[in-house]
């Protein structure tokens, strides 16, 4: 800026005899060089102060905008990353938790059918048991009543026996038993 | 020690018995009619219950005993038996008259072996008996022998805890226990 006003003056100073000599052509267009003067010095009074506070103040405005979008834009920025981090939590949180819930079924499913398994097993093994016993109930049943069928049947022989033999004992018999004793008592000892 | 006193009390019943038998004269007839009656006619269950039963006055019993053997047996014996029964010992008739025939049998210097058979035993039987009973005891044996028809057959010696069973119901009961 400093610089085009520089050229401005130049150009001026260089315009100016013309002017003088006559007052035609570009002339016309020129000021009077006392007023070209006080405009400058005006512009000069005028530029110096728009230079010395507005335009530092201006720039100031503006940077402190510059750096209030600025720091927004970063804060937006922040707090994008900050969301998708965010997102991305909640994203594996969200996956860990079905992968839990994956893993609880699975669990569950496995320990049911483990349980149904155990269930099964125990109830078989119950089942074989109380069939065990009860052919064991039954084999010691029918050992006992065939013993018992047994010993009826040897009794009542016997019993037959004895009066079989009680009556046809007769006095010879009885007489050769005792004697056949009596001899082998002799006999033996 | 309630039954060594009651043992100790049959002993002395026994040898108080011999020597009555002693002063009556004849030892061996009063034995052997003392031991045949209480083993054989006294012996027999019925008899044995009327004559312990507590209920039944001593009178009756004696005068059951007295009418049973009656003539048939020396009096001296019927007044032992009924002296047993009067001072309560008529369930031991059967052992009192074991030991006298065992005392009887030590003073002849021989032992007594109580037989039981299923028929009366002829005197040659009983010779034999006594003969072989002694070669397989090594002792003089004397055999006292009543019978009882429930051996079936055959007869059971026995030498004072030694018995020689030869009886057709002890055969029975053997083959009844292999068989049971």
């Amino acid at each position: 800026m400093l610089s085009l006003m520089t050229q401005a003056f130049l150009l001026f100073e260089e315009a100016t005899p013309a002017a003088e000599e006559e007052t035609s052509g570009v002339a016309l267009l020129l000021p009077d060089k006392n007023e070209a003067i006080a405009g400058i010095i005006a512009f000069a009074i005028v530029f110096f102060f728009i230079w010395k506070w507005a335009v530092p103040a201006l720039n100031k405005t503006l940077e402190a905008r510059q750096q209030a979008i600025r720091s927004e834009l970063e804060a937006a920025e922040a707090s994008k990353v900050e969301a998708e981090s965010l997102l991305r939590d909640y994203e594996d949180q969200l996956s860990g938790a079905k992968a839990e819930a994956n893993k609880i079924v699975d669990d569950a499913r496995a320990s049911g059918e483990q349980v149904k398994a155990d269930v099964v097993a125990r109830a078989e093994t119950e089942a074989d048991q109380i069939k065990e016993r009860a052919h064991g109930e039954i084999v010691g049943e029918r050992e006992r009543v065939a013993g018992e069928l047994r010993r009826q049947v040897a009794d009542l022989s016997i019993d037959v026996a004895e009066k079989v033999v009680g009556s046809s004992l007769d006095a010879e018999g009885q007489r050769e038993l005792v004697d056949r004793y009596i001899d082998d008592l002799g006999g033996v000892h | 020690m309630e039954s060594t006193a009651h043992s100790d009390r049959l002993a002395g019943y026994s040898s108080a018995l011999m020597d009555i038998a002693r002063a009556e004269g004849d030892v061996d007839s009063f034995v052997d009619e003392f031991y045949s009656a209480a083993k054989t006619i006294l012996g027999t269950s019925e008899l044995r219950e009327t004559l312990t039963d507590a209920r039944i006055p001593v009178v009756r019993k004696q005068g059951i005993v007295g009418d049973l053997l009656g003539p048939r047996v020396n009096g001296v014996v019927v007044a032992s038996i009924n002296f047993l029964i009067a001072v309560g010992e008529a369930r031991s008739l059967e052992e009192v008259a074991s030991r006298v025939a065992q005392l009887a049998a030590e003073e002849e210097g021989t032992v007594v072996a109580e037989v039981q058979s299923a028929v009366a035993l002829d005197a040659g039987q009983v010779a034999r008996l006594e003969a072989a009973l002694s070669k397989a005891t090594g002792k003089r044996v004397q055999a006292k022998v009543v019978t009882d028809p429930a051996l079936i057959g055959g007869l059971v010696a026995k030498i004072g805890d030694t018995v020689f069973d030869g009886s057709v119901k002890s055969r029975f009961a053997d083959v009844r226990e292999q068989w049971g």
